[in-house]
This record gives structure tokens, sequence and C-alpha cells, in this order.
């Protein structure tokens, strides 16, 4: 599992993020324009509230019947003549892969832009095969590349926290001479990729929806890289995570409405396509085609509380909104996976030893819960991931280590302690109500029973636990179990 | 067999569900409102025509309106203000419908078709040279400004991505409200064989980037600009 992009403690990262200046201004530079292109395109369809019940219906029904769809969504693919294979871990998923690149003798990989893929760490694997180049085709992804493998910063707009200067120095080693204008840069990377495309053997994509009844995979673009994946090589392999499934073209179209409108605020994006193996009579698409379903941890979510973290569409939006995700960018979060998605997929795929302190990144304002577009109680769930720590901590004091990190995150960074008191206190103080100290709850200092009007909804079912006051002594109770664990360690 | 490890993993995640497998066809998927029908829905193809036309011109697409008799003209000033040298069109029977049946010949030894007869490596080399592509599309739709098309034997998956410039012919009976119609349309036509595909690709407007600086660059794998041509044939 390499979901993780630092092995540096979260708190370093935060720091490292705060003294990012540039990045700081791109986060908040593109969270302001996009919250205006996102409410102008839902304010556009109208009826954004209802579209919303829709989307959360659509998915919630094909993770219930998850096994079902999956059974006749490979039904399907293999109806067309291509082939699906069901990976358990990102191990047998990349074996299988490299088995096909293998059998295929594929020299030249082309790839668009896929979390998935990054998830398994394919790029790396692929290119240990002897006599095998890959490249990256998304203009975003071919800059991280080509800039020693950089990590993502945001699920959508993976280059957010570089400037064109530093692109303009990436392209400079692969010949480029012109200016650090955008438009330029774009053209070159255009002939430069072209030229790759033409040659390439095989082709890897992700796959935003996969639609059960006919067999197909649904990509939602922008730049055209994935269309040219799915055109050019003769093979193809699609990775998907077992999630992304839809009953039907129809579910599909009402999603990718939803998806373009929640990520980059058109009513469409430039490209949305719907794809399979090459039929008879025709002369480019896969004749190959194979398609790679992912459990990989997703699995650890059914049948708990964290099962809607399955509905998750991609769309970012959620990043978008957040407070703690504008301070610390992605790099912050030390996930593939950022922001309040991250927070709360991150220790569901690869648990609290390595992403306990990620719920605790939150200011619990309800901004993400608010924007989701299939509606997934964000930061519930992110609550419900520090009680969760707090019932092992109960069984296993051994786990008293992840706990403490994770809630050092909250106290021992000034910025997100600033960001989670201010945002979380905001109107939400007059309506709590004190309770006895206990360690259920891990902020001790009340429960909000009725929230304000950016958390209805949810509060009418289960209490939200209230963030320390700065008056408060949280803060002395972190030193004082901190100061017991030591203890408790050096007796060890 | 490529299946052979799919019943494990699926009663696997069942399990870890808590719930049996196969009972979809007693829970069949009953859409919880009609948004997407009902949106934009009961307008003339007058209103429909003005809102496409609106939509695609916000995503940066030029776009004509012509009749049958115009329409040769309307392309060959395509052809004369884009500079196109190398220009590509599909094999089809779509010409005499459009009137350009004879617009068609003219060009037959000057322009390249893609064809059914040659192989993958000839077509693509074709569009990958065209600085030119004028197609047909199967439907615009008016909320968005999309062309949706089908790939066919006569018009392929990179006849749209590789031209430099592209023109897409639409009738103007074929503007659609939504890309729910279209999807109404596509599963009709397959379901009843009338369309056989591997592909379907909605296109809004050019290809685009935000990813350097969120600056919109337009044209970065796709076609540099988009034309659409309606043609009156009510
Ligand atoms: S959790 Fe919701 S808002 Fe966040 S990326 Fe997923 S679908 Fe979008």
């Amino acid at each position: 599992m390499t979901i993780s992009t630092s092995d540096k403690p979260f708190l370093t990262r935060v720091k490292e993020s705060e003294n990012d200046h540039f990045m700081q201004q791109s986060v908040a530079k593109a969270q302001d324009a996009q919250w205006d292109k996102r409410t102008a395109a839902r304010e556009e369809l109208g009826n954004w509230e209802q579209w919303r019940d829709l989307g959360e219906q659509i998915r919630q029904h094909v993770i219930k019947y998850l096994p079902d769809y999956l059974e006749q969504f490979s039904d399907n693919v293999e109806k067309k003549g291509g082939h699906v294979f069901f990976a358990q871990t990102d191990e047998q998923a990349v074996n299988y892969i490299k088995k096909i690149a293998k059998e295929k003798k594929a020299h030249r990989i082309v790839k668009s832009k896929s979390m998935v893929t990054t998830e398994i760490n394919l790029d790396k694997a692929l290119l240990s095969l002897p006599e095998t180049s890959l490249m990256e085709t998304d203009l975003a992804e071919f800059i991280l590349q080509e800039d020693n493998w950089d990590e993502p910063t945001h699920i959508v707009f993976p280059t957010l926290h570089k400037n064109r200067d530093q692109i303009q120095k990436v392209f400079n080693k692969l010949g480029y001479s012109g200016s650090n204008d955008p438009e330029e840069m774009a053209k070159f990377a255009r002939k430069y990729l072209r030229e790759y495309f033409m040659q390439a053997d095989l082709g890897i994509t992700g796959c935003n929806f996969a639609i059960a009844d006919n067999g197909m995979i649904n990509l939602v673009t922008n730049e055209g890289n994935a269309d040219l994946t799915m055109a050019i090589p003769k093979t193809q392999i699609v990775v998907m995570g077992m999630e992304r499934i839809v009953p039907s073209l129809k579910e599909a179209e009402v999603l990718d409405n939803m998806l373009s409108r929640s990520a980059v605020g058109q009513k469409l994006t430039s490209y949305c396509s719907f794809s399979g193996p090459q039929v008879s009579g025709e002369s480019d698409g896969p004749t190959d085609f194979h398609v790679v379903i992912l459990d990989n941890g997703r699995s650890n979510a059914l049948g708990t509380d964290f099962e809607p973290v399955l509905q998750c569409i991609r769309c970012g939006a959620c990043l978008n909104v957040c407070p703690i995700y504008r301070h610390i960018g992605g790099h912050g979060y030390g996930s593939i996976y950022p922001g309040p998605i991250g927070a709360v997929l991150s220790p569901v795929l690869d648990g609290y030893e390595k992403f306990g302190d990620l719920p605790f990144a939150s200011s619990l304002c309800a901004a993400c819960t608010e924007t989701c577009p299939v509606r997934i109680p964000l930061h519930q769930l992110l609550i419900k991931h520090r009680k969760v720590m707090m019932d092992k901590l109960k069984m296993d004091h051994s786990f008293n280590n992840v706990l403490m990190k994770g809630a050092g995150v909250a106290t021992s960074s000034p910025i997100l302690f600033k960001i989670a008191l201010e945002g979380a206190h905001m109107g939400s103080a007059p309506l709590s109500k004190s309770k006895e100290t206990s360690v259920d709850n891990l902020f001790n200092y009340g429960h909000i029973e009725k929230a304000p009007s950016l958390a209805s909804g949810w509060t009418d079912v289960r209490d939200l636990a209230r963030p320390p006051k700065h008056s408060d002594d949280f803060r002395s109770w972190y030193k004082k179990h901190k100061k017991e664990q030591q203890e408790g360690a050096s007796h060890d | 067999m490529t299946n052979s490890n799919r019943e494990v993993f699926l009663d696997k995640i069942a399990t870890k569900a808590g719930r049996t497998r196969h009972q979809l066809k007693n829970h069949p998927f009953v859409p919880i409102n009609d948004l997407p029908e009902s949106t934009l829905a009961g307008k003339s193809q007058d209103e429909l025509l003005e809102l496409a036309q609106k939509n695609s011109e916000a995503v940066h697409v030029t776009f004509e309106k012509t009749n049958r008799i115009s329409l040769s003209t309307l392309l060959n000033d395509f052809l004369s203000a884009k500079d196109i040298n190398n220009l590509i069109l599909p094999t089809c029977d779509k010409w005499a419908a459009f009137g350009l049946s004879d617009w068609e010949n003219k060009l037959a030894d000057s322009a390249e078709f893609w064809t059914p007869e040659s192989s993958r490596t000839e077509n693509l080399a074709k569009v990958n040279a065209a600085d030119g592509a004028i197609g047909f599309a199967d439907y615009l739709l008016a909320e968005s400004g999309t062309i949706t098309v089908a790939t066919t034997p006569g018009q392929g998956r990179g006849f749209h991505f590789l031209p430099t410039h592209y023109l897409s012919i639409i009738p103007k009976s074929h503007i659609l409200s939504r890309s729910r119609q279209a999807m109404h349309k596509y599963e009709a036509a397959i379901a009843s064989g009338k369309l056989t595909t591997s592909n379907i690709n909605f296109i809004t407007g050019p290809s685009n980037s935000g990813d350097i600086e969120m600056v919109l660059v337009v044209g970065v794998h796709g076609p540099l600009d988009m034309t659409y041509v309606v043609v009156e044939d009510l």
C-alpha cells in the first residue's frame, strides 16, 4: 500500500506546508475561484439539493448491491471480449498488469490520470520491466513525473503547488527553450507527448464509473489524453476501485453532470467517454481490453459506519472548501488522498497506525459535508474515526501512541489549533451543553445537540463532539496524558 | 479463465458487508426523482437551438447555423479561414442527406478519408497528419453545448482527437435538451441492434487544461478549436 506520500511526521509536514507561501496562495486562489464556478454551475442546474438526493441514492444503492453489480459488469465486459481481474491487494493488481505488459511485449506505455494507479504505485513497477518506458500524459501528471515523480497535492489539480517558473525549469530539461507562458508550455507538452502517443503499445486508464449493464467504462476528462490512451494502443488496461460502478448509462450521465459541476464548475467536462473493446469493423481502440477491479482496503468500510466513504466520486469539492486544506495543502496530509475525503479514507485503506492523525486535522466546520454532491457525512465520519480510536485505546493501551499522535495534531500545531477553535466555535458555543469529562469524548468539553445550519440535518440523530474552548485546558489534558504515556513507556 | 478469482472476491465483500449476494433482481434501482428527465423538458426545437448556441459559445465553440444549400460554402470558408491543407473526412452515407455529395466528390483527391478498409496504423497516421477534420455528430446537447458521437468503422475514435481544427455537422432535429435524452437514444439504438459501437464520446468544446497555475489553456491534446454547424432540416 503506497498511499503515503511522506515518511515525515504529520506536524513536520504541516510546518513545511506553512512555510510554502506560494502553495498557500495557490490553494487559496483555487479555492476561491472554484467556489464561484461551482456555485454558479450548481445554481444554473437548479434543484441542487434534490440532485444530491439522487446522487446519494445512486451511490448508496450500488454499494449496497456491490457484488451483484460487479458480477453483472464483469459478465458484460467478457461478453464483449474483454477480461476482468479481481485484485484483493495492490500487489495482485500490479502483478497482473505486469504480466499483461510482458505478454504483450509492451515497450511504450501511455497512462492517463488515475488516482488508483498512484495508490498501487504502478508506474514504478512497470518501469522496472526491461526495455519499458512509460509516460503520464495528463499535463499535471506529466509535470510531476518529469519533476522526479513529485507527489500530487490535489485529487483534481495535482500540480496546484507548482508555479510557472518551476514548470518551465522542468520542461527546460526536456529541451524546451520557450517562456514561462502556460499556453506556450502546454503547446510544447502537446507536441512532446503526441510523438510518444503515436508509438504507444499499451494504454492504462482509470475509470470514473463502470457501467454494469453494458460493460463499458466511463471517463470524465478535459484534455483528451485519456481518449488518445483508449484510441491508439492495441491493448488497454483499466484500473478501478471496486466501488466505481453504476447500474447503467443513465446513472453515469447523472453522476458525470454532478462530478463536472462539483469538480471544475463545468456543466460537462470537455470529454465524457463511454468505452470498451474494439468491435468488428472498427480500426482503432483496444483489441485487447482488461479491467482490474481493486479492493485494497476498500472493503474495510463495508458493513461499518464508514461505508458512506465508498460513495465518493472524487470531485475534490470537499478539498476546495476546507479551511485546513487551505493552510496545509495536499502534502501536509501525507496521503495521495488529502483533504476531508483523504482524512476519512486514508485510515480506512491503510489503518490508524499510519493515518490516525488525519481525523484530527479538521475543524469539524462541516463545510465538506455541505458541499459533497453525494452527501457523504464527512465530518461525522471524522468524529467516528476519533471515537473508534478512543475505543481501541480502552481495549489496547499500546494504541496510546497512535492516539496521542493524533490528538497532538489538533493541539501542537498553532495553525491547526487556531482554525479548529475559531472554525468550530463560531456560533456553536451557545448551542452546546456541558457534560462530564470522559475519555469517550476526545474533546471533553461538551456536546452540540443542535448545530448551526451548516451542520444541520445530522445532529438530530447524533451528537457532535465539540473542540475545546480557547480558555479550556485541553492542552493540559493532552500534556498530562502525554506525560503518563511517556512514564508508561519508560516502565516497559 | 479470467473469472477464477471473481467468486472469492465477491463472496468476501458480501461477507464483510453482511449482505447476501444476488438480491439485486428483487431490488432494481428506482430513482428517487425524475430530475434528469424533467430538467429543461418541453422546449421547442427553436428554443433548444438558442440554448445550444449560448452554451456552446460559453465553452469557446464557434457556432454556425445554416441550411443545406449554404452548407458547402460554409465548409469552404472554414477550410480557408483555418488554412487547412490536410483535411480528413469520415466514410459515411450522410453526405447526400446534407446536400454535400458534389462537395465531397470534388475533395476526393485532395482530402484524406478515415476508411473501414485502412488499418489502425494507416487511419491513425492520416488523422495525426490532418490539420482539420469535418465530421458528423449524432446529437447536440443544448444544456451543455456538447456534441455526441458513437464510433463507427468510417469515423473512428482518433478522428475526434488528433486533428488540429475540428468541425462537426449536426442536423437541427438532433438537438436534445440534455445528456439524459442522448442516453435514451443510445440505449435504444444499441438494444435494437441499429448501433454497434465500442465507444461513445460526449465532447464539450475544445480540449483544455488548468494545470499550470489554473490558467485556462485551450487545446492540450485534442483539437485546438471546435466549430459546430447546425443545419436546418425541419
Ligand atoms: S467526499 Fe464528496 S466532496 Fe469529497 S471528493 Fe468525494 S464526492 Fe467529492
